[in-house]
């Protein structure tokens, strides 16, 4: 009967300390996820540890639907403590419910980058981003020997990236790029690796702000460029009924194309490909612009980067406090340096160490975090923006529509959400 | 069937060999499922047609274990019995006095109860949600019944309409002319009649409330059901087909067999012996 | 009519006032649960998402009443009119949706060999989520796919079924019909129940074809089977298609998958419009209740109900 009485004397505990119990509630589209169970794990623990009688509780969503409930509940001053976010224009719709973090969480703020694409309009920080992402592309040096190009020397211009994409057009095997751009995300990711070397950091906060037309010479460079690639024959025949997630990333690790646009984290990235060919078998090179802006130089391609996934407190929280400390917690060193061991991601937090891991191509990635980075320009642009590109990026690659006409349709979407004097 | 001609017979012959194309196609994607939740991310990746050559039940234990689909189990259970008893009496009454019965006002009651049908769920989500918060059903396995019969309810309705409109009148009006109470009439003879139906919307609504996500998802936030467990399987990026097959696996048996089980019944006509009765 | 006047059963009982009385107090508590349950949970969000599409609503600032703007903004908004004109066309090829599955439940019940196979078969497809029946018509209907490999088979040139706008609606029309018709047929298998078999009988017996039983005896029986059905799948395809174009084709490419389903999640969910959103269901639920309207009209024209 010792179990009974255990019962008895836990039941009565219970009872006795409801006061003392204190929930955070946690919204994310992450934490189901088997091979990130150690970070979340440890986020947990070690804030139950340090808060006594606090408990954290995950309740993941699943992504489809995850903003169309977020925003349900917030509305019905349901919803929870703290919640992840994608950096960007999503996290910026939100930031009405958000509570500003400057001056709470001033100390790791400093430490922390890709901070803006979870800045408010008047400047505050409103979420702790947890990791950068940015494009790169990478390539299959089993393919490109086999093409007869040299591994170790990928393209840096346009010209050269070019010749490469003829190479592979001439063997006739596999296409130049393979190309996801079934949701129109090949589209977006292909624009923002372009504009990183083609806008300059005015024309980059220009286009931000809508004063920078999608009609623009600029812009209509980037539009060209992507018929031209698709006319060239540089992608597979239907990347319009390709996913990017994960079809198009899936051929690439099946070797079913040369180059393809990752990311930096989460997936389709240096960890990924290195996992499925052969870490020593996958490069990663900076996109080439067939324009360059004139704050840059040619053969030096720049790299969008941005701040990726994070984490912001609900404004209308209970445990405004708490809810603060578990966000400080997640975007800290100590459980980040477990999420880039166990997913590959590229930390927003500079106090990471990454020197364990071997990636040739993380090496180089790192290399141009300190050198070659640019703003992006898709997670600048406003949702609508980018599902009228989703629209006419589509159309354009099945030669529907022209460059002109296209232009002209974004510029509308652009004019009506970012209004200019 | 006896004493169909030659004819017939070769027609049905005919007939069945397009309906057999169809019905392999309908087996494939059970084959397809099974087949990837025994192969692991890697393989499948690798080739998504293949045989899995190098079976592994890992994706099972994951998906039972580490996805909590265990737990999730029993809220299903109970929150979908509970439903569908609900779902079949309120439907069979309301069936029975909207198509047997004379009463003012039939056909505006009747039209309130089908509009309801074409309100799309993306609409009323988030007034729904904050009924359910007023009514203080939120988070509650009898919330979630609730929510799940007042949203299947339009179609179990209107197809118990249809269908005791189209049994032929003089089984009811004999029932009505004996006297009967209409209570009993319900029971001793609606209920039976309506026995095809009933199993046919019991399977249908089994299924809608089984498979449902976005209501549980809205209702019970603390305990979830087995198909949004299932649902949030798939990352933000990746769907693990492997895994995810695994889930849908284990939660798709035990609708397989209760419809296997129970589709028989559907087609032993009733109508015969009762009219001769 | 789907509730069809009992006339002659009914005559007799109104004679005597006080049955009838009794008769409605009982409709009226039969029908009492199901009317409660609507009205709370559906009509009532309904009317409260009708007053929300006439405000601004974020979900997250206070909202203002801006009168008709959301519908203005709505009759201007190109991708709605494209998702207007994609209904229109899949409204076309309804009676599809609802004959197939009618004669092949028919074909059933008449006994063709191997149907009670068929019937437990057929059904298997709604069983699965449309993430599993994606997967799989991805890796069929994709440009380099298994259906292509066996059109190059039989000499017919390749074609992009999800990805080139002129096909993708209807391959998406296609998956969503292979994944629903075994709900229709286990429906109209349950209205077969009702058909006396003996009339059946009696029909064959005078010497009658198959295809004059099917025409004058079988298919007059399914009638309020038959609208039910039609309204149903009309609700049905348009309420519910959202899970497949998610998956296929996630609205495209361009417009060219895009319904006002789709619309509505996007602009609700990831656009943060609720108020926009609740504008675009309140004219989806005016088609549909016109359209079901129209065909309960045009039925019960033909019936001598």
């Amino acid at each position: 009967m010792r179990k009974t009485t255990l019962m008895v004397a836990l039941a009565a505990l219970v009872a006795a300390s409801p006061a003392l119990a204190q929930e955070i509630t946690v919204w994310d589209f992450k934490s189901g996820d088997p091979s990130l169970a150690a970070y979340f794990d440890k986020v947990k623990n070690d804030f139950e540890v340090g808060h006594k009688g606090v408990t954290v509780k995950y309740v993941m969503q699943p992504h489809d639907q995850y903003y169309t409930l977020l925003g349900t509940a917030l509305s019905s001053n349901a919803g929870p403590d703290v919640f992840l976010m994608n950096g960007g224009a999503l996290a910026k719709s939100r930031v009405p419910s958000l509570l500003k973090l400057d001056d709470k969480a001033g100390g790791l703020i400093k430490t922390l980058t890709g901070l803006d694409e979870f800045k408010g309009p008047d400047g505050g920080v409103y979420g702790l981003p947890i990791t950068l992402q940015g494009h790169v592309v990478y390539y299959n040096k089993k393919l490109y020997k086999d093409a007869g190009l040299d591994p170790e020397k990928p393209p840096v211009t346009w010209a050269e990236l070019q010749k490469v994409c003829e190479a592979f057009k001439a063997k006739g095997k596999v296409p130049c790029f393979i190309m996801g751009n079934k949701e129109g995300y090949g589209a977006e990711f292909f624009l923002s690796s372009i504009a990183a070397t083609s806008l300059t950091a005015q024309e980059q906060t220009d286009f931000a702000s809508g004063k920078l037309k999608w009609s623009s010479p600029q812009m209509k460079a980037i539009l060209q460029a992507w018929v031209d690639t698709g006319k060239a024959g540089w992608y597979e025949k239907g990347a319009n009924s390709t996913a990017k997630f994960m079809d198009e990333y899936e051929g690439f690790m099946r070797g079913d194309g040369a180059n393809t646009i990752g990311l930096l984290s989460d997936v389709a990235h240096w960890k990924q490909f290195g996992d499925m060919l052969g870490a020593e078998n996958v490069g990663a090179f900076r996109h080439p612009s067939p324009t360059i802006a004139a704050d840059k130089t040619a053969g030096e391609p720049k790299i969008p980067i941005a701040g990726g996934i994070g984490y912001g407190v609900n404004k209308n929280s209970k445990n405004v406090d708490l809810a603060v400390a578990l966000v400080e917690e997640f975007a800290a060193a100590d459980p980040i340096k477990v999420f880039v061991a166990s997913a590959g991601v590229v930390p927003a937090n500079t106090a990471v160490d990454l020197s364990g891991i071997s990636s040739p191509s993380l090496k180089s990635i790192q290399g141009w975090l300190t050198t070659s980075v640019a703003p992006t320009a898709h997670a600048n642009s406003s949702s609508e923006e980018l599902e009228e590109w989703h629209r006419q990026s589509q159309k354009l690659l099945n030669g529907e529509t022209t460059v002109d006409a296209a232009a002209a349709a974004l510029d509308v979407v652009q004019a009506k959400v970012k209004p200019q004097k | 069937m006896p004493g169909a001609g030659k004819r017939q017979k070769r027609a049905l012959w005919i007939a069945s060999i397009p309906m057999a194309v169809l019905a392999l196609s309908c087996v494939y994607p059970v084959f397809f499922a099974i087949n990837n939740a025994l192969k692991s991310n890697k393989a499948y990746i690798l080739d998504r047609l293949s045989l899995a050559y190098e079976p592994t039940l890992a994706n099972f234990v994951q998906a039972w274990t580490r996805s909590h689909l265990n737990e999730y189990f029993i809220n299903s259970v109970v929150v979908t019995v509970g439903a569908v008893l609900l779902l079949l009496f309120v439907s069979s009454i309301s069936g029975f006095a909207l198509a047997c019965l004379r009463f003012p006002y039939r056909r505006l009651l009747f039209a309130i109860i089908l509009a309801s049908l074409m309100i799309p769920i993306q609409v009323v989500l988030v007034p729904f949600y904050r009924t359910v918060i007023a009514l203080d059903l939120v988070n509650t396995r009898i919330g979630l019944i609730i929510s799940y019969t007042a949203f299947f309810l339009p179609f179990s309705v209107y197809m118990m309409t249809a269908f005791y409109s189209g049994l032929p009148r003089e089984l009811i009006e004999a029932a009505r002319i004996d006297g009967a109470r209409f209570s009993q009439v319900w029971w001793h003879v609606m209920l039976p009649l309506g026995r095809p139906a009933l199993i046919t919307l019991g399977i249908l609504n089994t299924l809608y409330c089984w498979n449902d996500v976005l209501i549980s998802l809205l209702v019970l936030q603390d305990q979830r059901t087995l198909m949004v467990g299932i649902a949030a399987l798939r990352g933000e990026y990746t769907t693990n087909v492997p895994l995810l097959s695994a889930g849908l696996v284990l939660a798709a048996a035990p609708i397989v067999i209760l419809y296997v089980f129970f589709q028989r019944q559907i087609v032993s006509g009733i109508a015969v012996g009762a009219v001769k009765g | 009519m789907t509730t069809p006047d009992s006339s002659t059963g009914a005559s007799r009982l109104r004679t005597a006032s006080k049955s009838r009385r009794a008769e409605m107090r009982f409709a009226y508590l039969f029908l009492l649960p199901a009317l409660l349950l609507v009205v709370v949970f559906r009509i009532f969000p309904l009317l409260w998402g009708f007053a929300i599409s006439f405000t601004d609503a974020t979900g997250v600032a206070p909202s203002h009443f801006i009168g008709i703007a959301n519908y203005v903004q709505a009759v201007s908004d190109p991708n709605f009119r494209d998702s207007i004109v994609n209904t229109l066309f899949l409204l076309a090829t309804l009676p599809i949706w609802v004959a197939l599955p009618m004669v092949l439940a028919i074909l059933i019940d008449q006994g063709v060999p191997g149907g009670k196979l068929f019937r437990a078969v057929y059904f298997f497809p709604a069983v699965l989520s449309s993430v599993i029946i994606g997967s799989i018509f991805n890796v069929v209907l994709r440009y380099d796919g298994s259906f292509n490999a066996f059109l190059g088979a039989i000499g017919i040139d390749a074609v992009d079924w999800l990805g080139s706008s002129t096909t993708a609606l209807l391959s998406l029309l296609a998956v969503q019909f292979w994944s629903t018709f075994g709900m229709g047929v286990l429906i109209f298998l349950a209205g077969l129940s009702t058909v006396p078999k003996d009339m059946v009988e009696a029909a064959r017996l005078d010497g009658a074809k198959m295809w004059q039983i099917w025409l004058h005896v079988i298919i007059p029986s399914l009638r309020p089977i038959i609208e039910f059905s039609a309204v149903v799948t009309t609700i049905g395809v348009l309420t519910s298609m959202f899970g497949l174009i998610y998956v296929l084709t996630a609205g495209g490419p361009g417009t060219s998958t895009t319904l006002p389903e789709f619309l509505i999640w996007l602009e609700q969910g990831k656009l943060n419009q609720p108020a926009y959103a609740a504008a675009i269901s309140m004219m989806l639920f005016v088609i549909m209740a016109g359209l079901a309207w129209l065909q309960i009209r045009i039925m019960s024209r033909n019936t001598n109900l």
